[in-house]
């Protein structure tokens, strides 16, 4: 076994609002999950161009540089990042931007404000959705 | 419209202008307090963490704010209220989520004094939720 199959659950967070990666970051650490912090998408996609041993993604809908619908578009359009689980998080419960971040290829979709038990549990959700796909390989 | 005619006639300008907002307090404590669920034991407080990023990154966004209000720049005026609305409302602080929702829906060349009069009231608005968490930061620090 590797060191990387060794921690499965690495996740990118991508978000310019320090409040939200905190409360994200928090969470994923009371889930063992090992995080990859970055605060806007230009960022997110440079790592992104290397690194695709993710278990997980969650995206800002709007960042600075990178907008997330873009970087979705990018991760559906590479082999190595296609099967990443991606969350999108925007301020806003804006029924055509959730169907543009489904269509686009975003698994799941939390819009602010959500409670802390709403935010646990989409995260939960997200990396079980990556056991899923996992299996179904 | 100066600031001080905002304050005074705070009522009439939020009747006019942002209906939709009550008389509750500047910040819903019981909304910042749920994210206790979420406290680690090792003697950090998340809210006290919570309340100083946000108070450090919002006066930021106030900031570009107005700034793009001043220069009828439009496109980063509505980005930077989007990302204030976020941030506030998953704290509770809900009258200047509300009032930065409005300046998403106000911001064209048409509605330049509508713009300008709710930016004032954001300040005001944000000034009182400031007060209010500096207050909830210093209660929890003891």
């Amino acid at each position: 076994m590797t060191l990387k199959e060794a921690t499965p659950n690495r996740v990118l967070v991508a978000d310019d609002d320090p409040v939200m990666r905190h409360l994200i970051t928090t969470i994923l650490k009371q889930q063992n999950c090992e995080t990859v912090v970055v605060n806007d998408g230009r960022a997110a996609y440079r790592i992104l161009m290397s690194d695709s041993q993710f278990s997980a993604a969650i995206l800002d809908m709007t960042m600075p540089f990178l907008e997330g619908l873009d970087l979705v578009r990018y991760m559906r359009s590479e082999n190595r990042l296609r099967r990443i689980p991606i969350m999108m998080i925007t301020a806003d419960l804006d029924i055509k931007l959730m169907a543009s971040s489904f269509s686009a290829g975003a698994t799941a979709f939390l819009s602010k404000p959500f409670t802390p038990e709403q935010l646990q549990s989409a995260i939960r959700m997200l990396l079980g959705n990556r056991k899923t796909i996992r299996r179904a390989a | 419209m100066p600031l001080d005619q905002v304050s005074n006639n705070e009522s009439a300008e939020e009747q006019s202008l942002v209906p939709q907002l009550t008389a509750s307090a500047a910040v819903d404590m019981k909304v910042l307090k749920a994210f206790e669920a979420l406290q680690a034991d090792d003697g950090s407080d998340l809210i006290v963490e919570l309340i100083e990023l946000y108070l450090q990154d919002a006066p930021g966004r106030l900031k570009e704010i107005k700034e793009a209000a001043v220069a009828n720049d439009w496109v980063p005026l509505k980005r930077a209220a989007h990302n204030l609305k976020g941030s506030s409302s998953n704290l509770g602080v809900r009258q200047v989520a509300d009032i930065c929702e409005k300046l998403e829906e106000a911001v064209s060349p048409e509605s330049f004094e509508k713009v300008e009069a709710l930016v004032q009231l954001l300040e005001y608005k944000f000034d009182k939720a400031r007060q209010a968490l500096a207050i909830e930061r210093q209660r929890r620090l003891g």
